[in-house]
């Protein structure tokens, strides 16, 4: 199938993205009931059953109703590396759940499992994964796992430091992204993954400046293969973090960390952002909405759909708990 | 002999052409049509009028066709004129028009025809100006068709 017909339809699907409008109110539902009957109208419905008030059964519904459309973009998209790049980050997500349930087995917790943290967004089915893991094959694993992670496991060994092995693997899933792209010969997919990888070195370097961490040390927290180097990112921690956007100018992503210099509160810079580089990777992909046949289409539909997820649960989880909605507001990602 | 065949080949360029880029148009409009009508079957109406745009080239190349053809007296059975080669020659020239304009417009209004589905799909209420956008790209295969007419009824035969 082509991409005119698989865009077109994602513009009809679009037609069903829920907008800033409809969370708005889901916002200002008095409580779950009135929440969950508002939800009765979208496809979220099927998903969430009456019982549903706690966040996990959120996150199940949720989950499921991005399981299905990438189930159903599956049918139609005539490149499914281009879903791979989208579900690629769950299954390191799940990689790392099951590692550090395995950590904690080896260090006398019985009960470190935590399966129910597993998501089936990922590619590689979760049963699969898990035996792979618990019984050490991992021959058949994709996306450079067979090697990473045993050299998780040597890592933990060596240093039982749970944070270098997600870094460990946070470089490995970057960089199978960036072979995924690159194997898709589309640029405006490879460029997206490269900001995304400066996205989240960015995010790092925000982090890393918050707690004053010592910029010699910092080198192993950034990922390879952005549009800005590693080693720069780096030494953006000796300088004023006024000034990183004046260093960054000379990339598009500086001029997101506009918003650091009208924050003095760190806390409150961070999340802001963290939500700047979520809206600029999604601007960066709507440049395809202007194109009738671009696969980038297919990645900003997705992003568009986990936008609308994350702020289903941002809603859910605020009117379910009684929490703060103005915070939540802030919350919000721009999606449709 | 050779003016006649050069004459035939003029008209079955312009039909071939220009039907060969309206059946690409059809093409590419349809498979956007069928993406959006997979989503929402109730745009079928708009979806096939925006769809048919491209199809206009073809029928321009059929009539330039037929017009080579009646000057060539191959209609009614009447029997072929005498043709120089150059005459021949001017013919075909006659025909290049709408063989190579109706080729190109009709693959390029399919790409506006398939835009605009698109648009229709988030905007149904924009018919109206989905309309327009493809419709401009056939102003082009019109003047073409208008220089092949002009042209034929100027080259003297018999």
């Amino acid at each position: 199938m082509s991409y005119i017909y698989a865009v077109s339809r994602l513009r009809g699907m679009e037609n069903h993205i829920l907008d800033s409008a409809f969370f708005s109110r889901l916002m200002d539902s008095a409580g779950i009931d009135e929440a969950l009957k508002a939800l009765g109208e979208t496809s979220y419905s099927q998903w969430l059953t009456g019982t549903a008030t706690g966040s996990a059964s959120f996150d199940k519904a949720i989950d499921s109703e991005i399981l299905a459309t990438c189930e159903e973009l599956e049918k139609f998209v005539p490149d499914k590396e281009l879903l791979t790049i989208f579900r690629l980050p769950y299954d390191f997500h799940n990689v790392k759940v099951l590692l550090k349930g395995l950590f904690k087995v080896r260090g006398g917790d019985t009960e470190g499992r935590r399966y129910d943290l597993l998501s089936k967004l990922g590619t590689i089915d979760t049963e699969e994964l898990t035996n792979a893991i618990e019984t050490e094959e991992y021959g058949f694993l994709p996306y450079g796992l067979t090697d990473v992670i045993p050299q998780c496991w040597q890592l933990w060994d060596s240093t039982k430091n749970a944070q270098a092995v997600e870094l460990l693997l946070d470089h490995q899933m970057f960089k199978a992204m960036l072979n995924v792209a690159e194997s898709l010969k589309m640029p405006d997919v490879i460029q997206w993954v490269k900001f995304k990888i400066d996205a989240e070195n960015l995010r790092s370097a925000v982090r890393l400046a918050r707690m004053k961490y010592d910029s010699s040390k910092a080198l192993p927290f950034f990922h390879e293969g952005g549009t800005i180097r590693a080693d720069d990112m780096a030494r953006l921690l000796n300088e004023p973090q006024e000034t990183w956007s004046r260093i960054l100018s000379y990339t598009d992503i500086g001029s997101v960390l506009g918003a650091l210099n009208e924050q003095s509160d760190m806390k409150a810079a961070l999340s802001d952002v963290s939500k700047a580089l979520d809206d600029y990777l999604m601007k960066v992909l709507e440049r395809a909405k202007y194109s009738m046949d671009s696969p980038a289409n297919v990645l900003l539909y997705l992003l568009t759909k986990e936008a609308e997820a994350r702020n289903m649960r941002v809603a859910l989880v605020c009117v379910a708990g009684g929490l703060d909605r103005e915070f939540g507001r802030r919350l919000l990602t721009n999606g449709r | 002999m050779l003016g006649l065949s050069l004459a035939l080949f003029g008209a079955a360029l312009a039909a071939a052409l220009a039907g060969i880029g309206s059946a690409i148009g059809i093409g590419v409009a349809g498979g956007a049509a069928a993406g959006v009508m997979t989503e929402d079957p109730n745009k079928f109406g708009s979806c096939l009028i925006l769809q048919a745009l491209p199809g206009t080239q073809g029928i321009y190349g059929l009539l330039i066709a037929f017009f080579v053809l009646n000057k060539l007296g191959l209609l009614g059975g009447a029997g072929a004129v005498d043709l120089t080669w150059n005459q021949g020659l001017q013919i075909l020239a006659s025909c290049l028009p709408i063989a190579v304009v109706g080729w190109y417009s009709a693959i390029w209004q399919g790409k506006t025809s398939a835009a605009s589905i698109q648009m229709i799909s988030k905007k149904p209420e924009a018919m109206g100006k989905a309309i327009i956008l493809p419709a401009m790209v056939e102003t082009y295969a019109v003047l073409a068709l208008l220089t092949s007419i002009l042209m034929l009824m100027g080259v003297q035969v018999g």
